[in-house]
């Protein structure tokens, strides 16, 4: 643990890592905690997994993979909120077949890049190691948008969440507030996406959230202890990955999973007794 | 028109593209009228308060809410729905849950001000829960519940308040106690409420709208004991006819 510490306190890629661990948990409490009471972790999941067509192209044209993530995010996010508003038979299979074919655009580009591979797991599994200063950038320009639109439209969105039937009654435009959230998510995946990489972004996404919901009385708390539960997922998934030199990225989801387990099971056993 | 006609509706017909839901409706409500509203299930009942609302569009005929189109008066019906559509472990409290109804009403950017938090206020104070403001939602009881999603739709200072079946799940006392404040609020607000109890309500009502794909109104001093039976009971009788004939 000391290690760790004077590994923060002198290099700069730890700092890099907290402080992205810090700006992602802000996206990922406020938003997830939206995703979590909407109940649409697989609509956010097939979101997640689809960007990987986006990186891919982005890594064959030889461009930041990030332009690919948010690119793709933001297309797929519009799909996906079109195929829920206007085709909710079918809406689980659809957004499956996107997941998957997203995901299989991805590889099929990578595999046509030459000396592939390299970066293929930093995608999938994220590298918070990895991350520079203009991440950092990027990660807090995201974060000041997603807090804007959130702050100027808390009541529309707590609405939407709440009681989508009683908010269309009130005049609100409901399917354009519902792509407008998806953005939003689409935006939070992309952070997430550097932090804990693709595969694992909605556990991040979702687990903080939900740890909070067993605690909380309103929405707008969820996204605060859900915030700072993020912040403690991601610095105590590096902490305890520095020292045996493990991912940090499963680590911190690993973190995250057994605490919402513990909490889940805490907060049932509490009420039975 | 007459001045004091709050819903008219004339020569309305609706269908899902199939079949007619609702034939040949016509009613005009007066303000403060207490109007009840049966049918058997699916008889239309939703579906017309749907086009009152404006959410559906009639496929023909004429709806004419407060004077105007029902899209551009629909910020002046308080609603209370049949089933609540939210979960009930949802991280919210009663003020705001009751602060929603101000949506439409207040301005769309930025967070609900002090006149939505005094009209909200109000609200939970005429239907008895301003106590209960803090309570999560889901800690409440079954009649509880009712009287704050009541404050919800009375917290936009409706004129005209629609309840679909706003005593369902509660018991014979919670109906009593909901219904008197009803009563108390249709002194100032038109009110149509839909229920299956016409017996218990024909106390409070003035005028019964019957519906099942027609509409057919009668006024509830024509409506006493076996007459209500007889009426209800030949209102059931054609559900059953319906099954049959659907299921052939």
């Amino acid at each position: 643990m000391s290690n760790f510490i004077d590994a923060v306190s002198s290099q700069a890629f730890m700092q890099n890592a907290i402080f992205g661990g810090i700006l992602a948990s802000v996206a990922c409490g406020v938003v997830g905690s939206y995703v979590v009471v909407k109940r649409i972790g697989y609509l956010a999941g097939g979101i997640a997994h689809s960007v990987m067509g986006g990186m891919g192209i982005a890594y064959y044209l030889d461009r930041p993979p990030i332009e690919g993530a948010l690119v793709a995010a933001l297309v797929f996010a519009l799909i996906l909120g079109w195929v829920s508003l206007k085709m909710q038979q079918q809406e689980d299979t659809v957004i499956g077949a996107l997941w998957a074919g997203g995901m299989a655009v991805g590889i099929l580009f990578i595999s046509q890049t030459p000396g592939y591979s390299a970066d293929l797991m930093s995608f999938l599994f994220g590298n918070i190691l990895m991350i520079s200063s203009d991440d950092l950038i990027w990660i807090g320009g995201l974060d000041i948008f997603i807090l804007l639109i959130v702050f100027l439209f808390y009541k529309q969105f707590l609405a939407l969440s709440f009681d989508e039937e009683f908010a269309r009654l009130r005049g609100i435009p409901v399917e354009r507030f519902y792509l407008l959230f998806l953005i939003l998510v689409a935006l939070t995946v992309v952070i997430l996406i550097q932090i804990v990489g693709l595969i694992l972004v909605i556990a991040l996404l979702t687990l903080p959230a939900a740890v909070s919901g067993h605690y909380v009385r309103s929405l707008s708390l969820m996204m605060g202890l859900a915030t700072v539960l993020g912040v403690l997922f991601t610095s105590g998934g590096l902490a305890l990955s520095y020292q045996p030199d493990l991912p940090p990225g499963p680590t911190i989801i690993l973190i995250a999973g057994a605490f919402y387990l513990v909490s889940l099971l805490v907060t049932r056993f509490g009420k039975k007794a | 028109m007459s001045t004091n006609s709050v819903i008219k509706i004339k020569n309305l017909d609706f269908s899902f593209g199939g079949p007619k839901i609702l034939e040949n409706i016509e009613i005009d409500i007066q303000r403060n009228e207490f109007i009840g509203m049966v049918g058997p299930n699916g008889s239309g009942k939703t579906t017309l308060l749907k086009i009152i609302m404006g959410v559906l569009i009639p496929d023909k005929g004429s709806v004419k809410v407060l004077g105007n189109p029902p899209s551009q008066s629909v910020q002046e019906i308080g609603y209370m729905p049949q089933f609540a559509s939210f979960s009930r472990d949802f991280p919210i409290n009663v003020e705001d849950t009751v602060l929603m109804g101000r949506l439409g009403k207040t301005p769309s950017i930025g967070f609900f001000n002090k006149s939505d938090k005094r009209a909200a206020e109000k609200a939970m104070n005429d239907v008895e829960v301003l106590d209960l403001r803090k309570r999560v939602i889901g800690s409440l009881s079954g009649g509880q519940l009712q009287r704050v999603l009541i404050a919800r739709a009375l917290t936009c200072e409706p004129q005209i308040m629609i309840l679909d079946e706003p005593t369902a799940n509660v018991d014979m006392k919670v109906e009593k106690d909901i219904f008197d404040l009803l009563k108390q609020l249709n002194e100032k607000i038109t009110i149509i409420v839909v229920t299956h109890d016409i017996g218990f309500i024909s106390q409070y009502i003035h005028r019964v709208a019957c519906i099942n794909r027609t509409l057919t109104c009668h006024p509830t001093s024509e409506l006493t004991g076996e007459t209500i039976e007889n009426m209800y009971g030949s209102h059931m009788h054609m559900v059953h006819h319906h099954h049959e004939g659907e299921k052939k």
